[in-house]
């Protein structure tokens, strides 16, 4: 391990090497803070730094470790925060000038949960307004960009999470997903992020996008780390009402490399019909899905309902429960909002009551499909997404009219994993979501190791250099 | 199911009832959004097999002591 890539340095490695006393914590958080301190103006991804924290921190986990060992596999590890997760003391923004002042008095569960695990806490990352509208440029602080090509997006709304991992900010980041944004933000930026299941984490302490819908969960720059942050978030919580009182298996112990015999399902319909795929984004694909047939899976195709009617039933829900969350604000200081977020949920308040449980039952009813038919299969694969586009101005409208392949599995609840696979002609990130049965991450994590561990897409970085300081 | 377009007389008193009293800028949002809504809407499904009621995310036992 050379200063030179030790910022690099993934969860496991680290633990290894700090079990073995043969890293410096202090020298780890350091590298970390200074590589942030040096680069992330191209980025933007952190929107506070808790340096002072973080060495005090680093220095406490030191001596703990020498006097008796690591408490966890996050002992003495750097990590960081979507800016929606309460931190106590430290401003939680939401990217929003409405909470431009907001100090929460509690953690979030899964900052108490990372802090009791020993991590190094070492700021909070930039989002989409309250995790729903973006990118803009007229809300609290600029939206962060992609280390691959800072001229495009790194997707949202976990922007500054996904964007801070893969450029060797931190090994570790907690993100929220309520459409797509854990996998959004992964797929842009060539990481591994993972959707839960629905109630698996606690979202106790997380500022809500749409409850109905609302999932936290890790990112990370391999699916082994992820693995490894899952089992400290993972469990049931009294607190959440949405959460699940299931056991937590040993998802590291999951990660067999073994996927002979795995029966994977590809909703071809979506991928040709309903939402194409670009060629080199279907090429991509069809590589990924040979490599698992080398590895001895098993493919098939599996029909599911339109991507359009999850879509409907999401959307209408999340605009009524957003409207629900923000109403007084909307109708008291309606400048406050950028104009992204106003748009998509200013028209939440005029859906009949009628419409709201249509969908809700339309919800259950899709969730039930999609059950049935991960019955007949171990996971669901497909693309994540497109290769990030430029970061640019999005017209609001679009999040009524535009489709993803992300937002069903939303709906369903089902774990849902993002990770690397290639790079198009211009260096950005392909991407494969893995999506398997209700609480079955630990199939969903052995999968997307697998992959990992026959491709070489791990070992490639994004290259970013210090400018000169005027 | 036929699609309802209201009128943007119509979309004002609506917007009144949810008590939203908007400026002119803003409101010419409000009138684009909830036509991509009501078109969302519009597709909804009706006549399926009854799902489950959202009534029953009602569940009595949520709230009883904690056990510890």
């Amino acid at each position: 391990m050379t200063p030179t890539d030790l910022h690099f340095t993934t969860i496991a490695e680290a633990a290894r090497l700090i079990a073995a006393r043969k890293l410096s914590l202090v020298e780890l958080t350091e590298t970390y803070l200074n590589r942030i301190e040096a680069l992330d103006d191209q980025l933007d991804s952190f929107v506070t730094i808790t340096g002072d924290r973080a060495r005090r921190e680093a220095r406490a986990a030191e001596a703990e470790i020498l006097s008796s060992g690591p408490r966890s596999k996050l002992h003495g590890i750097p990590y960081c925060l979507k800016d929606i997760f309460d931190t106590a003391g430290i401003r939680t923004t939401a990217q929003s000038k409405l909470l431009a002042d907001n100090v929460p008095v509690t953690d979030s569960f899964c900052q108490a949960r990372l802090s009791e695990a020993g991590g190094v806490l070492l700021g909070k990352n930039a989002t989409w307004e309250f995790a729903h509208g973006g990118p803009s440029w007229d809300v609290l602080f600029p939206p962060a960009r992609n280390p691959w090509n800072t001229d495009h997006s790194p997707a949202g709304s976990s922007s500054g999470s996904g964007a801070a991992v893969a450029a060797g900010f931190a090994p570790a980041t907690m993100g929220t997903d309520t459409g797509g944004s854990i996998r959004g933000p992964a797929a842009a930026c060539g990481i591994a992020g993972l959707k839960p299941t629905y109630g698996r984490v606690s979202r106790r302490g997380v500022i809500p996008n749409c409850f109905s819908h609302d999932h936290a969960g890790p990112l990370a720059w391999t699916t082994e780390d992820v693995a490894l942050l899952m089992q400290i978030v993972a469990g049931h919580d009294p607190l959440d009402p949405g959460s699940a009182d299931m056991p937590v298996p040993d998802y590291a112990a999951a990660l067999t490399g073994d996927v002979s015999g795995l029966v994977i399902g590809v909703p071809w319909r979506w991928l040709e019909e309903e939402l194409p795929l670009k060629a080199p984004t279907r090429a991509a694909f069809d590589a990924a899905l040979a490599v698992y047939a080398a590895l001895g899976a098993e493919i098939r195709e599996v029909s599911l309902p339109t991507l359009k009617a999850y879509e409907d039933a999401k959307k209408i829900i999340a605009i009524v429960e957003l409207f629900s969350i923000h109403e007084q604000d909307l109708r008291t200081r309606p400048e406050l909002f950028g104009a992204s977020l106003r748009y998509r949920i200013i028209a939440g308040g005029l859906v009949r009551a009628e419409e709201y449980v249509q969908a809700m039952r339309a919800r259950t009813d899709l969730a039930r499909a999609m059950q049935a038919v991960m019955g007949t299969v171990d996971v669901i694969m497909l693309p994540t997404g497109e290769p990030a586009g430029l970061l640019e101005p999005v017209p609001p409208q679009t999040l009524f009219t535009r489709s993803s392949y992300m937002t069903a599995f939303n709906v369903g609840g089902n774990p849902a994993l993002s990770i690397c696979s290639g790079f198009n002609d211009a260096g950005l990130p392909f991407s494969l979501q893995i999506v398997g049965r209700l609480f079955d991450e630990a199939t969903v994590l052995r999968v997307g190791d697998a992959y990992e561990r026959a491709t070489p897409w791990r070992e490639r970085r994004p290259a970013l250099t210090a400018r000169a300081k005027v | 199911m036929t699609e309802f377009t209201p009128t943007r007389d119509e979309i004002v008193l609506l917007a009144r009832h949810a008590g939203l009293d908007l400026p002119p800028a803003y409101f010419d949002e409000l009138v684009d959004a909830y036509a991509n809504v009501r078109r969302m809407a519009a597709r909804l499904p009706h006549n399926r097999p009854r799902g489950d009621e959202p009534a029953h995310v009602f569940t009595p036992t949520k709230f009883l002591p904690v056990r510890s």
